[in-house]
């Protein structure tokens, strides 16, 4: 059935001045609603010509009309549009059908009596507009939202209109249409199958619907899903095949991303059943819409790798604004996305700077509320950089969680620092103490090199770049500089010791102990690395040169040199008294 | 520090050995210019600076202008060593405050900028990343993701002079 459905719908397709050129193949969704359409128009003519069964059908329509179940209604335009092939016999014709479907829709899915008979003509001279040229596209999306906002729908209209009839002109079937105010309210009525009737008509209209209408019951898109998934299957996919070919060819902007979307929504596998087609069918509105807000990027990546740098934009947020619909149980978002999506197409149609209002128009899907309005009005500037910005912030934070990581390997004691403020603390310490060891050095360096001038040679040694010999070098400035502290005390201990040991002090034995204890203590040059250690107990013969001397020779903490760093200008004066005592 | 540096530094054209020459040739300079012979606080102080100015200078200078830390500080002290040598001479000290007052202004632009540009990052260390562009040289007129890169770089750079300068302190405290 479905592929009778489409095949009745491809073959007026093939003949209608698509706006999108040579790809008929994308647009066979498009025009399988307008097929689907303009079969419920002849319904309604056939309606109106009030056949006994058709009044039956009447009964039923209008106690279907206030349902909500608005994908029903597509389904019974479903199923009508199938059981009257006629309808695809003049392309015209068919546009026409879809749009008196269209207002049939709209008055059936609007309010029920809502329909006012001024709206009616306005809806009737806007779908005849879209006669001209871009009917199907155009239409499509009317015809698809299964909840209209109806208010916003007259303002839309009201606004598009004007515009419309400046650009697109009225065919002559809009006198036709606007005579008959009534019409409208007769077909979307008759278009108002709810699925009981549907069921019941299943082999009045041929079509087997049953299985597609239970799972499509529950979700009041199924307006959207209905129609569209009967034709994602066949359609979509011939569209992908030919999407591919399409896509290698820099085409416009909108069927690129129709294309690129039709595909999106055939790899599009996070959408649920339902919203897996209406993607396909915001696929024809979306694609004028351009940048949502960012959704996963894996499906902007999708579909952009096969696409230019434009398609690929429009379909990134194409793809994003698809899935977010798929999860998103908006349908009034939808219906404003459909109905601006169908603007948008008009307005892209006419310009050639369709994304800028493509873009807008995103902006204005993007909040309901207040754009419908403005979504004539081009506001590109605001689109992008909403869009954009999410999309590079994103790019932006992954780079920086990248440079953070890095630094947390270069500063030591990061690891256990979790978060950004605490590691940009750590870092900043960092480098602060490393600045201020290197002006320890300096001011060291202006105080060490006194008298030795810089072989660069000899420091071009293996000595400067070999570290291993920093464990020993300190020894030897501990040596002499221990020796100097030591100095003093050995002349304490001796006489200590004298006095201890003997209870009569002769120089002459203390000139043996001195001696004896000198050596003893040079001897034990080995435990000068540990006296070394203990070197903060003697605080009053290294001041704080000595100290970090020391910790800088052992590689110690550079926090203890920076402490002390503050002492080392008068500390550098007492170590080269000391060395200069030595 | 550790034994991974032996094969950088034997590379002679490494970080560490381009900024080991350098710094060599401008303590050469420093010790050449004015003989050590008392150890006035003052002296020492003028040849600390001198020392940390060359060290600077000489780490700069290795990384050329391939990182825009190095770039930032060599024109910083370019500026000020011009600065300097106009002042010394009299008629030129209105360009050296112009110039001074031009490279103020720059900055405070750059920070004008930055901090527009900082209200459009993230939010919550905008206080440390302000640190941490007045230590980096540079970083004032840079988003946090280039802050973080070049402070990264410039970490690696401090701690490549502060080995060398203390191996040659080391060396020359024998």
């Amino acid at each position: 059935m479905e592929n009778q459905f489409f095949l009745n719908a491809g073959i007026p397709l093939a003949a209608p001045p698509l706006q999108f050129g040579p790809s008929l193949s994308y647009s066979a969704p498009i025009s399988a609603w307008q097929s689907l359409s303009s079969a419920m128009e002849i319904e309604a003519t056939e309606l109106n010509s009030s056949s006994p069964d058709r009044s039956q059908d009447c009964f039923l329509i209008t106690n279907w009309e206030k349902s909500t179940d608005y994908g029903l209604q597509f389904d019974s335009a479903l199923s009508s549009m199938v059981s009257s092939p006629a309808a695809s016999n003049s392309n015209i014709s068919n546009e026409s059908f879809m749009i008196r479907e269209l207002i049939g829709k709209l008055g059936s899915i609007g309010n029920s009596g809502e329909i006012s008979p001024h709206s009616q003509p306005l809806l009737a001279s806007y779908i005849n507009g879209n006669n001209s040229t871009n009917t199907s596209c155009y239409s499509t999306p009317l015809n698809s939202p299964p909840k209209l906002n109806f208010p916003m729908m007259d303002s839309l209209i009201k606004e598009k209109l004007p515009s419309l009839g400046k650009s697109m002109g009225l065919n002559s079937s809009v006198a036709e249409f606007s005579a008959d105010p009534g019409f409208a309210e007769r077909a979307a009525k008759f278009s108002c199958f709810g699925s009981r009737s549907f069921n019941g008509r299943t082999s009045q209209f041929g079509l087997n619907n049953n299985t597609e209408i239970p799972a499509y019951r529950s979700n009041p898109l199924t307006a959207n899903a209905n129609l569209p998934r009967i034709s994602s299957s066949p359609s979509l996919k011939a569209m992908g095949s030919q999407v591919g070919a399409v896509q290698g060819t820099n085409k416009n902007s909108p069927l690129q991303d129709r294309s690129e979307l039709a595909n999106s929504q055939d790899e599009s596998t996070v959408c649920e059943q339902n919203p897996n087609v209406d993607p396909g069918f915001k696929a024809s509105k979306d694609s004028y819409s351009r940048k949502r807000k960012a959704v996963p990027k894996a499906k902007t990546k999708e579909t952009s790798a096969p696409a230019s740098a434009n398609a690929a934009k429009v379909s990134e947020p194409n793809e994003e604004s698809n899935e977010k619909r798929c999860k998103s149980t908006e349908s009034n978002g939808n219906e404003n996305d459909f109905v601006k999506a169908e603007e948008e197409a008009k307005g892209s149609n006419r310009n050639a700077g369709d994304e800028k209002q493509n873009q807008t128009n995103n902006n204005n899907n993007t909040k309901p509320p207040e754009p419908s309005r403005d979504y004539i009005h081009v506001r590109a500037r605001r689109g992008q950089a909403t869009d954009s910005h999410s999309l590079a912030e994103r790019v932006r934070r992954e780079k920086i969680s990248e440079r953070m990581k890095l630094l947390q390997n270069l500063v030591p004691g990061c690891n256990k620092v979790t978060g950004k403020a605490l590691m940009l603390d750590e870092i900043i310490n960092y480098v602060q103490s490393l600045q201020r060891q290197v002006e320890f050095l300096s001011m060291r360096l202006a105080s060490v090199n006194t008298r030795l001038d810089f072989n660069v040679d000899s420091l071009m040694s293996k000595d400067i770049f070999q570290p291993k010999t920093t464990l020993p070098l300190p020894i030897f400035p501990m040596d002499s500089s221990a020796s100097a502290i030591f100095g003093h005390h050995p002349q304490q201990n001796p006489a200590l010791h004298s006095n201890i040991s003997n209870g009569t002090t002769t120089q002459g034995s203390m000139d043996p102990l001195e001696t004896g204890i000198c050596p003893n203590i040079n001897s034990h040059l080995p435990s000068i690395t540990q006296f070394t250690e203990t070197i903060p107990q003697y605080p009053t013969f290294c001041e704080g040169d000595l100290q970090t001397i020391v910790q800088m020779g052992f590689g110690q903490n550079p926090s203890q040199e920076m402490a002390l760093q503050s002492e080392t200008f008068q500390g550098s004066n007492q170590v080269s008294h000391m060395k200069v005592e030595l | 520090m550790s034994p991974m540096n032996n094969p950088q530094d034997l590379n002679p054209s490494s970080l560490k050995s381009r900024f080991t020459t350098r710094f060599l040739r401008a303590l050469t300079k420093i010790n050449g210019q004015k003989p050590i012979s008392s150890s006035s606080p003052r002296e020492m102080f003028q040849r600390y600076r001198r020392i940390k100015v060359a060290a600077d200078k000489s780490m700069a200078w290795s990384v050329r202008s391939r990182r825009t830390w190095s770039r930032a500080m060599l024109w910083k002290l370019r500026s000020r060593y011009s600065c300097r040598q106009a002042s010394s001479s009299r008629r030129s000290s209105v360009r050296t405050s112009t110039i001074i007052k031009s490279r103020q202004a720059k900055t405070s632009h750059e920070k004008e900028n930055k901090n527009t540009t900082t209200g459009q990052d993230e939010v919550g260390f905008v206080v440390q990343a302000d640190k941490l562009r007045k230590l980096v040289p540079g970083g004032e007129a840079m988003d946090l993701c280039n802050l973080l890169g070049e402070t990264a770089h410039y970490i690696k750079c401090l701690t490549t002079q502060v080995q060398v300068m203390r191996k040659i302190a080391h060396f020359y405290s024998l």
